[in-house]
């Protein structure tokens, strides 16, 4: 009796087993193929003067690392970074801030409020390419209502988008747009999950609601703050369609990020050797972002 | 989800709630009520409140080029979401009766895949396609978009399988029903939810991609993003057909992204937070 049924068991292993190999076997093959050999291509093209023009040039590894030495002596590629830096720092400093603001204001139990949330979401759910095409509308002057009402006012707005000084503004407005609501709905559901006894134990001591939101809410919602702010972060070197269509890079190369940079080396110039190094450094970077939101991910998941 | 706040919200909030949500969405009204408008009504100033909407813009849309990428697009984004859940469907189910190490590092595979940067995919892509003529094929563009959405459908189903009662799946087993047919007959009905809002979700990432198709089609692939763009560079600036193409292409994603907004985040932060 005890050994059949643990034949049985043995057997609905097996079973089990054999499917879990024929299930995960395709996924993982095209897996490495689509991103896994694209990499290793990448990384080989990386080490090669590969231009289009010079159609042998793609396997010359004669001087591997000479993409990688020009790479700190070129003041486009340098500058690039510095644009990324500064739009990222804005754009998710805005993004954490007022996407934690917005929470704050629409934790409350109401159904208006509950169906006015799904609309906040709006922006981060079109496709990039609208939202980039919404604020070429709103940047453009002879059709903005912003030049308008900035004419009404007797104040008489520079063209954002080609002066040197606010075209980063401009892009930095356009994305906080973008993905606020994406800050907002991950503070909102850490905010739903606070107890509401800590509020009320702390009111009832004589706290007043900034002293709440300091030594109650805060300190709750900090990690998500942090996780949020750091996905943001990743994904701030995507900001290429509001770049393609408001700047194009420009004026100048006031707003060409590496990504973007990478994207010119690589489709105008044809430099594809090059481009490729450029973009390894910058995958590196975006891998580094990565592995600390990992860790945080695993921290606060062992801490709940 | 323990204690929502009890707090009833005041007219003072719900106004400036009400105020906050015509902020932020007036740029998105604006683009749509643009669409409607004829090209001489765009440009005055000040804009009339209400207006004898038109439909040329989208008339004219319909009857050009457009209708093929919007065309490319759908069959583009449809194609690449049916093989990423064949694929990843079953890799998922088979994923969530592992435990340990192997787990967390194919979490960081698929997290990487999410996180790289588009342009370090576009490049290899770009070449491997020059060389076996895939460029500006629909074909192409579905290869590159499942495998975006495949580690997606392996992170998203995921969770869907571990909340199901394993004794329902051993009752079967022990009555000596094959893994496969458990998996196909009573597994697979019981997460169809999960399976539906992760095949939007792959719907809209394929179908919001610009970059790939921007640099990966030329004319006969050309998808809807990358035509809307079009209308500014070679047609002059057409704002009707600009605004009238945006309004279009972002139609599908609002009526499908409202539907699935629960899983809109977990989505987006695939690989590092539980859903």
């Amino acid at each position: 009796m005890i050994g059949g049924s643990s034949a049985a068991k043995g057997s609905i292993d097996a079973d089990r087993r054999s499917f879990g190999r024929w299930a995960l076997a395709p996924s993982l093959i095209v897996l490495l193929l689509v991103a896994g050999l694209p990499t290793l291509y990448l990384l080989a093209t990386s080490l090669t003067p590969y231009q289009f023009v010079n159609p042998g040039s793609s396997t010359d590894f004669s001087a591997p690392l000479r993409n990688y030495r020009l790479l700190p002596g070129d003041p486009r590629f340098v500058n690039s970074l510095w644009v990324q830096a500064k739009l990222s720092f804005w754009g998710v400093l805005f993004q954490v801030l007022l996407g934690m603001l917005l929470a704050l204001l629409l934790n409350v139990n109401s159904r208006f409020v509950e169906f006015a949330r799904t609309f906040f979401l709006i922006p981060m759910v079109l496709p990039p390419i609208v939202v980039a095409v919404i604020w070429k509308l709103i940047y453009t002057p002879d059709i903005s209502p912003l030049y308008y009402a900035a004419s009404l006012l007797n104040f008489t707005m520079p063209s954002l988008t080609s002066s040197v000084d606010f075209a980063l503004t401009a892009i930095i407005i356009a994305d906080t747009w973008e993905w606020l609501p994406f800050t907002f709905l991950m503070v909102l559901a850490a905010l739903q999950t606070i107890p509401d006894e800590y509020s009320e134990a702390a009111l009832v001591d004589g706290a007043n609601a900034l002293q709440i939101f300091f030594y109650v809410t805060l300190p709750f919602i900090t990690p998500i703050l942090v996780i949020s702010g750091m996905f943001r972060l990743i994904d701030s070197v995507k900001a290429f369609p509001l770049i393609f269509l408001l700047t194009g890079g420009g004026p100048g190369s006031v707003t060409e990020v590496t990504n973007y940079y990478a994207y010119l080396l690589a489709f105008d110039f044809n430099e594809i050797g090059y481009s490729s190094a450029v973009t390894v450094v910058l995958l590196l970077l975006v891998l580094a972002v990565s592995l600390g939101v990992i860790w945080m991910g695993r921290r606060r998941e062992a801490m709940v | 989800m323990n204690g929502q706040s009890s707090r009833r919200p005041g007219p003072g909030r719900l106004l400036a709630i009400g105020a906050m949500l015509v902020v932020l969405l007036s740029p998105f009204l604006w683009l749509l009520q643009m669409s409607f408008k004829t090209n001489d009504l765009i440009l005055q100033f000040p804009p009339p409140l209400f207006f004898a909407p038109t439909l040329e813009h989208y008339r004219a849309l319909l009857s050009s080029a457009f209708s093929a990428s919007f065309l490319n697009s759908l069959l583009s984004a449809s194609f690449s979401t049916a093989f990423a859940l064949l694929l990843g469907v079953p890799a998922a189910y088979a994923l969530s009766k592992w435990k340990g190490g192997s787990r967390h590092a194919l979490g960081f595979a698929i997290l990487a895949t999410r996180m790289a940067p588009p342009i370090a995919f576009t490049i290899p892509f770009f070449l491997f396609y020059r060389w076996i003529g895939l460029l500006d094929t629909v074909t192409g563009l579905v290869l590159v978009y499942t495998s975006f959405n495949l580690p997606l459908v392996i992170w998203m189903m995921q969770p869907f399988f571990e909340t199901l009662p394993p004794s329902l799946e051993e009752a079967a087993l022990v009555d000596g029903a094959r893994t496969r047919t458990v998996f196909l007959l009573i597994v697979l009905p019981m997460v169809a939810p999960g399976i539906a809002a992760t095949a939007i979700l792959c719907f809209l990432y394929a179908w919001n991609d610009f970059f790939f198709a921007l640099i990966l089609t030329r004319t006969n692939a050309r998808t809807a993003p990358v035509a809307v763009v079009n209308f500014m560079n070679y047609e002059g600036w057409e704002w009707g057909k600009i605004a009238a193409g945006g309004s279009l292409v972002m139609a599908p994603v609002l009526v499908f992204s409202l539907a699935v907004r629960r899983y809109l985040v977990s989505g987006l932060t695939a690989g590092a937070v539980k859903g």
